[in-house]
């Protein structure tokens, strides 16, 4: 993992989205005031409450002026005041907060880049918010935090969050939120506390005075009678107020044109609009119903929409009439929301179908060079799907459909695609989505179908990044191969990204790390499929080692993971518990989009949990795993699914259902060593139990000689069925591998032990099960050592082994530094010592074996166990199993 | 479920073609937007965009089927 330089500046700490959308700093922006905008002190002197209560709600219609109100109050306030106009929060809570971490630094709040960042669209995780909270709670004086257009914030979530983060940032924040309606937090407890300052619409109403104030800056004096009436008429409401004024000033008589406007009982914003239009040039009329279907425009993009070029004298001119439009700064202007959803309406009526084509223009011109989202945004409205795809592919931003802030939007957006384009690009995004949700032959029909597109399209000069589109293409080929379990086809795509790097924009790149870092895993995991684990190691940790970012979590998270399963299956179940961990940590608990490799870390964990005899935790761990990863995944995943199930079952003494288990082959263009060894290992194990050694045997032979697991697991068969000298040569064929863990290395010593214990070598047998305790002491590794067989136990009873089993494989007076039974529970009385074999009988009852089970494992008739049963039952004074186990654990004897 | 929505003004055609879902008609200072609304959530959105217009609601009620 890199190390965070608290000294050195972020490098990505000015890009809050992780593809540096060039438009973000509009939502950070103080709208500017008009000329003719009219301070009312009786608010501003209300709004300076604002500074000492923690929450601030200034609630009003559309059009009531709320957000100048909080403009000119915010930009004379003295110390740091955050901005943000809450239209991101529509994309998901984790994309707000990303946009609100930016807010607070382009504040000038300094945050430590420790705060982290949201990794998702849709999720945050609490630790950023408690981190958050509490560096805002060490500030000596406030941040002022506004949140303007509130209103759009649906999701109950975010103003949960919000609602944690004022109870837990003290005096360290004042939250001012700018809403048409009531913002869902608890306001009524926020009220009884006195800690809210509430600025509502009837507050926000002009009153006579400030009307006539208001009429006077369009130059309009009227006496005071009538402006009265016009405040009665409009209910002081400032839209209103304005368009009036507007409509009014051209007129001849603009007194008696108000006055007829009074007893007009039309609805005043519409039938204001429509007479304020009327009064404008015909090319004005039309410019402005045009770009009502922008967000933001600049002058170009007002000319390419009405196929003219007088836009920014026009946008000038309306700016100074403070008609409709608001200046962003940098030659960007937004019109007045209330405005715009009626030039909307207007625009359908007027042009119907101008709409799609007017959208159309904005995606071809955004194109190019502005942001994707936008750009994308718009060729959707206009169905344009061979320029939605084409500037997704183009900007080489495949991989955010799969990972990072944007993957949901972007995956709904696309799920509105019909099948009629046939374009390249079209099948590259069909193909992308299918595999994303793991359907696997759809993909490929996908990805087939868009070969051929490109191959009969060399020629086609209407795509303007050729190399983008064949990088997409190997991408989607290795994402393919990783599915199907074909190593090989994930290599010949690998070199083929790696070819056609060198064709596409450097820049490109570097604004899209996901890409790489999924092209990474995608070849990692293929890799460990192949058995090939030294290569995917270095492939998987280039991820898991880079710099963290959003775009990249969760692929890093899916990195670790496969590292873990490296780990596990060497046999190191420390090593791979510790990378699994910070696979979650990475990731949170909470869930996530569902990712081929999903809940493979969660297996990692439920495998080393069952090597270390803790089925519950295992199974747990396990039911997590299926959950996180879904009916289907790619095929690492699915056979490490196998394992640890029919580990589990075994363990669980479920023999039959763990041959089942083994049995169900994981489907993949090229079989896996490893997966291949560990379902042979399975089912022989499971025959063993069931006493077939010859059988168990003969499964393992069959599988190529060179998997440690199998050459473990063969030579405990070849013991078990009475052939010590196959079972030696078996081991020996083991030394010359390098690397080998724990988990192997026990089980080799303790076949070594059993058959030094036959051959009459005492001290050889003590001195090989020594080294066993010690080695699977450091791990926890207690399943080896249960499953090793009848022959070991009476030894633990003996010292030195018995210093070494003790506190974590057997019971007993434990050595310090282990939970001592406290001494202020007196031990129950017993009436007679258990002997060692009633012990046995019950350890195996805790372990939930029936009594035919423990006749099996003990190798005596049934009669005799319920004979031990019988007096380990007097002894303990209980008539029931349950109790039994209990009792016996209560006085420290399991 | 039928809804009826009073809203205060007499509506131009144009801005009442904003609600296509809805027929309309203008009576004495009001307009009254009435017919089918799919669930809640299509409700809220017709408030919402009665308030995005400017328009003032005065009375919304649910017409027997």
């Amino acid at each position: 993992m890199a190390v965070l330089d608290d000294n050195g500046p972020d490098p990505t700490a000015e890009r809050a989205d992780p593809r540096g959308d060039p438009f973000l700093w509009t939502e950070f922006a103080i709208p500017d005031l008009p000329a003719s905008f009219v301070r009312r002190d009786r608010l501003v002197r209300h709004l300076d409450e604002a500074l000492h209560t923690p929450l601030t709600v200034v609630d009003g219609a559309a059009g009531a002026g709320k957000t100048l109100l909080v403009a000119d109050w915010a930009s004379a306030c003295e110390g740091s005041v955050a901005w943000l106009t809450a239209q991101v929060t529509v994309k998901g809570c984790g994309t707000f907060w990303a946009y609100l971490l930016q807010a607070l630094r382009r504040a000038g709040v300094a945050l430590s880049t420790g705060i982290g960042k949201p990794t998702e669209a849709d999720r945050v995780d609490e630790g950023l918010l408690t981190r958050l909270a509490a560096e805002l709670s060490r500030r000596d004086r406030p941040v002022i935090l506004v949140i303007d257009e509130y209103d759009r914030v649906t999701g109950p979530e975010i103003a949960d969050q919000l609602e944690f983060l004022l109870r837990h940032t003290a005096q360290g924040m004042r939250l001012v939120l700018v809403t048409r309606t009531e913002p869902l937090l608890s306001l009524h407890r926020h009220r009884a506390a006195g800690a809210i300052t509430e600025i509502r619409n009837s507050e926000l109403a002009f009153t006579t005075r400030e009307a006539a104030d208001l009429l006077e800056r369009h130059g309009l004096s009227l006496p005071a009678d009538e402006v009265s009436a016009l405040v009665e008429r409009t209910r002081g409401w400032a839209a209103g107020l304005r368009l009036s004024a507007l409509a009014a000033r051209t007129e001849t008589d603009p007194r008696r044109y108000l006055k007829e406007f009074e007893v007009d009982r039309s609805t005043i914003a519409d039938f204001l609009l429509a007479e304020v239009l009327r009064r404008q040039s015909a090319e004005t009329q039309d410019l402005l119903l045009r770009i009502s279907i922008l967000d933001r425009f600049c002058a170009a993009l007002a000319d390419e929409l009405t196929g003219r070029c007088d836009a920014e004298l026009l946008l000038a001119d309306l700016h100074r009439e403070n008609a409709f439009i608001e200046h962003l700064g940098h030659g960007w202007f937004r019109l007045h929301p209330l405005f715009r959803e009626i030039l909307r309406a207007h625009l359908r009526v007027r042009s119907p179908g101008l709409e799609a084509e007017l959208h159309r223009r904005a995606a071809h011109w955004m194109r190019p060079t502005g942001p994707l989202a936008e750009t994308l945004d718009h060729a959707a409205a206009a169905d344009d799907w061979e320029c939605a795809t084409g500037a997704l592919i183009g900007d080489l931003a495949i991989g955010e459909l799969f990972t990072g802030l944007h993957a949901g939007t972007l995956s709904e957006l696309f799920s509105r695609m019909g099948p009629e384009p046939r374009s390249p690009a079209t099948h590259l995004v069909r193909a992308a989505r299918e595999l994303h949700q793991c359907h696997v032959e759809r993909g490929l029909a996908r990805l087939e179908e868009a070969g051929r597109a490109l191959a009969g399209d060399v020629l086609d000069d209407a795509d303007p990044e050729p190399a983008a589109t064949r990088l997409t293409q190997a991408f989607l080929e290795a994402l393919a191969a990783r599915l199907t379990g074909s190593p090989g086809r994930a290599e010949t795509a690998a070199q083929a990204v790696e070819e056609l790097r060198h064709e596409v924009p450097g820049r490109l790149l570097d604004e899209h790390p996901e890409l790489t870092a999924l092209l990474s895993a995608h070849l990692g995991s293929a890799r460990l499929w192949a058995g090939r684990f030294t290569e995917a190691r270095s492939a998987l940790s280039t991820v898991a080692e880079s710099c963290p970012e959003p775009a990249t979590a969760q692929v890093r998270a899916e990195c670790l993971g496969h590292l873990a399963l490296i780990d596990y299956l060497k046999g190191w179940p420390g090593r791979a518990e510790r990378k699994a961990s910070a696979a979650l940590c990475t990731v949170g608990h909470c869930a996530q989009s569902p990712v081929p490799g999903a809940g493979l870390e969660s297996l990692v964990l439920a495998a080393v949990a069952a090597d270390r005899d803790e089925l519950d935790r295992a199974e747990a761990l396990l039911v997590t795993a299926v959950d996180a990863g879904g009916p289907s995944s790619d095929p690492v995943t699915r056979a490490a699914q196998a394992i640890v199930t029919g580990r589990i079952l075994l363990a669980r003494g479920k023999t039959q259902d763990a041959l089942e288990a083994a049995d169900r082959a994981v489907a993949a263009e090229v079989p896996s060593p490893w997966a291949q060894a560990h379902a042979a290992l399975l089912a022989s194990a499971a025959h063993l139990a069931e006493g077939r050694p010859d059988l168990a045997a003969k499964l393992l032979e069959e599988e190529p000689g060179d998997e440690p697991v199998c050459l473990v697991g063969a030579a405990q068969a070849e013991l078990a069925a009475g052939r010590t000298d196959p079972a030696l040569e078996l081991l020996d064929r083991l030394r010359p591998q390098r690397g080998l863990g724990p988990a192997m290395t026990v089980r080799a010593a303790l076949v070594r032990a059993q058959v030094a214990g036959g051959s009459g070598d005492r001290a050889t047998q003590r001195r090989l099960v020594a080294q066993a305790l010690r080695e699977a002491r450091r791990e926890g590794l207690r399943r080896p050592l249960l499953d090793a067989g009848p022959w070991l136990r009476p030894l633990l009873t003996t010292m030195p082994l018995r210093a070494l089993a003790e506190g974590w494989l057997i019971p007993g007076p434990p050595p310090s530094g282990t939970p001592v039974p406290s001494a202020e529970q007196p031990p129950l009385p017993m009436v007679d010592e258990l002997s060692a074999r009633e012990r046995d009988v019950l350890r195996r009852l805790a372990e939930m074996m029936s009594t035919e089970e423990i006749a099996a494992d003990l190798y005596v008739s049934v009669n005799t166990v319920k004979t031990h049963l019988k007096s380990a039952y007097r002894k303990l004074a209980v008539n029931r199993r349950y109790d039994a186990v209990h009792r016996a654990r209560d006085l420290g004897l399991l | 479920m039928r809804y009826e929505i009073r809203v205060d003004g007499e509506m131009t055609e144009t801005l009442a073609k904003a609600f296509p879902e809805l027929d309309h008609v203008v009576m004495s200072g009001c307009t009254i937007l009435f017919g089918l609304v799919v669930d809640e959530a299509h409700l809220y959105g017709l408030l919402a965009r009665c308030q995005s217009f400017g328009l003032r609601v005065l009375e919304m009620r649910q017409m027997p089927e």
